[in-house]
């Protein structure tokens, strides 16, 4: 079955004809080959068959490159989507006031929306009125505040404050930096629930709390 | 003095056959009987930083720039001496910038310049340094690693990613591995005539191996239809008229090729490297490029490059942890790759262990400038336009 549809591939292919590849693809689907397997299972045995061909002389040097256009035409339908799908969950990331350091706070920003987060990045020098206003403005139940240097890491007491004060002690903060990864405890006294110890950590993290305490979304 | 001393020429010598302290002896005896000559020092400024005496390096650099302004493997010795002590970074910006002003042609001084503005937090100023050699060197991998680097930390890894990889491509090593699994070597030997190779099968596939070693497409791809149209389930061929493909941005083209080898002989690692450089150049297919490159570091492991391309694999799929052992592995076999290096760079930056990242890039730089034998030209050009 699959051996006859990868042949049915190759063959839209080789007639220059992407609208009967789409539909190769799409009855493949249908008949319960999964968005994941579309690659494997289907387009790269076509493309192997349209190797051999070129290979053995049955398709010219000028069918050969319209064909591989074909195949780059339907592409997209087989691949699984570059783009991580939308969890759902909303976080927000800021360096916290006074604090003008972007860096690790961006490029774990840029992970958690890459792995399918809705990220709001409220920027540097964050003031804790700020990171109250925007939970309550997004409804997000999931913060990460970033600190590089002692004082302002000490300073993030200030927003688990600001939040509790606020009645939105069930809210998630998070804390990133050198601070925090040079001593633990600092984390605790202020106020946080975990500490982020770089992009993977986060990805990891992230997911365990809207597994464990957000219960799939926020 | 115009003429270089004899005792001179003896550290050079030396120093040129890597006998460290010999040379080094050498240069002290040379400075014995003329402590003046720039040359000298600037040469045991560079033994000694070959010897990671930063220090003694800085103060003979300097020296040799005192002797003579215009002295540039000095500047160049000083500058690396600076970048790998640390902490240095304002006078590191002020050495590269005189020497991309003594040699304005100079790629490497201006992408050594971005990567000491860099260091001392000059974002823009790096990446306009780093644009400034591309705008000489299209194909200055370094210029791009750092720009990779530098897209790294303001927009995260997706957007960094195909930076990387678009600096592999420019960085020879990566045509070194294939070359080196397809068995093909640079023996000194042009490239033979198509027309006068032998009309046997290996023949015909070293001579089209020697013609893409001289990214001469066309003449190889013809000897490999001439193979084909003998045997068109020659895995050895297909393996590298997908390379030759790939070469040419024909990447569905390639992939059908090297597919199609592969399903003849799952042990054409040709074919393997193909199919995972095309694979990584397709966006969502970082999955299959991880099973593939997988597989080909499982088949060479003592080679770094197919290590490298795992890790950078890995790091489409937001694997960092395994992404940094796969990358710790490369420079474990090659602590001169600097493509490895830049990658573990980035690993380190998403871990937020950023002074770990400068000194990987810092050693970078410098095995690349070893690389290029840039100290050696600089010397000699110098040497020479004195005489």
């Amino acid at each position: 079955m699959a051996d006859d549809a990868a042949a049915q591939l190759y063959q839209a292919f080789v007639s220059q004809d992407p609208a009967g590849a789409i539909a190769v693809v799409e009855a493949s689907r249908h008949s319960g080959l999964e968005q994941a397997q579309l690659f494997d299972q289907l387009f790269a045995p076509a493309m192997s068959l349209l190797g051999g061909a070129w290979a053995s002389g049955a398709i010219d040097e000028v069918t050969f490159t319209q064909a591989a256009v074909v195949a780059e035409q339907i592409t997209s339908f087989v691949t699984p989507p570059a783009a991580s799908k939308d969890t759902g969950v909303t976080v927000l990331i800021g360096s916290m006031h006074r604090d003008y350091h972007s860096i690790g706070k961006d490029v774990i920003g840029a992970a958690l929306k890459e792995a399918g987060h809705r990220v709001v990045d409220l920027g540097v020098d964050v003031r804790p009125a700020e990171f109250l206003e925007r939970v309550e403005e997004t409804g997000s139940r999931l913060l990460i505040v970033a600190a590089e240097m002692t004082a302002t890491a000490r300073s993030v007491v200030r927003v688990r404050e600001m939040l509790t004060s606020a009645g939105h002690e069930d809210v998630v903060m998070l804390v990133t930096g050198g601070p925090f990864a040079a001593d633990v405890s600092l984390a605790k006294q202020v106020g946080a629930n975990g500490v982020v110890r770089g992009v993977e950590s986060s990805l990891k993290i992230v997911q365990k709390i809207v597994r464990d305490r957000l219960g799939g979304g926020t | 003095m115009a003429e270089r001393s004899q005792q001179l020429a003896l550290a050079e010598g030396l120093a040129r056959q890597g006998q460290v302290q010999p040379a080094v002896e050498a240069c002290y005896q040379a400075l014995r009987l003329d402590e003046s000559e720039a040359l000298t020092h600037c040469l045991l400024a560079d033994l000694m930083l070959t010897g990671d005496f930063y220090d003694e390096a800085i103060s003979s650099a300097a020296r040799a720039i005192e002797m003579d302004p215009s002295c540039s493997p000095a500047y160049l010795a000083l500058g690396l001496a600076y970048d790998r002590r640390g902490g240095m970074w304002d006078q590191s910006i002020l050495v590269w910038h005189e020497l991309a002003e003594v040699e304005p042609d100079l790629v490497t001084a201006h992408v050594q310049l971005g990567e000491a503005f860099s260091a001392a937090a000059f974002d823009d100023e790096a990446i306009e340094a780093w644009r400034r050699a591309l705008e000489l060197d299209p194909a200055e991998a370094r210029a791009m690693y750092n720009l990779a680097v530098a897209a790294l930390k303001k927009e995260g890894m997706a957007t960094a990613l195909p930076g990387f990889r678009k600096a592999g491509e420019l960085d020879p090593s990566q045509d070194d591995l294939f070359f080196s699994l397809a068995g093909i070597c640079d023996d000194g030997n042009p490239a033979p005539d198509p027309a006068e190779v032998a009309p046997e099968r290996q023949a015909r596939l070293d001579a089209a191996g020697a013609l893409a070693f001289e990214e001469d497409f066309f003449s190889a791809a013809e000897l490999i239809r001439l193979i084909l149209d003998e045997n068109p389930e020659d895995p050895e061929a297909l393996g590298l008229v997908a390379y030759l493909y790939l070469k040419q941005e024909a990447v569905n083209e390639a992939m059908a090729c090297a597919l199609r080898a592969l399903s003849i002989s799952t042990r054409t690692p040709t074919a393997v490297y193909c199919l995972g450089v095309a694979f990584s150049k397709r966006p969502g297919l970082s999955r299959n490029a991880t099973r593939v490159f997988a597989a080909l570091a499982k088949a060479v492991p003592k080679q770094p490059m197919p290590h490298v391309l795992y890790a950078e694999s890995l790091l489409g799929l937001q694997r960092y942890a395994h992404a940094q052992q796969a990358y710790r592995t490369a420079i474990a076999l090659d602590p001169t790759c600097v493509r490895a290096r830049f990658g573990l760079a980035a690993v380190l930056m998403t871990e937020g262990r950023f002074a770990e990242a400068q000194w990987e890039i810092r050693r970078a730089a410098y095995y690349d400038t070893r690389r290029q034998g840039l100290f050696w030209r600089l010397y000699d050009v110098y040497a020479e336009g004195r005489a």
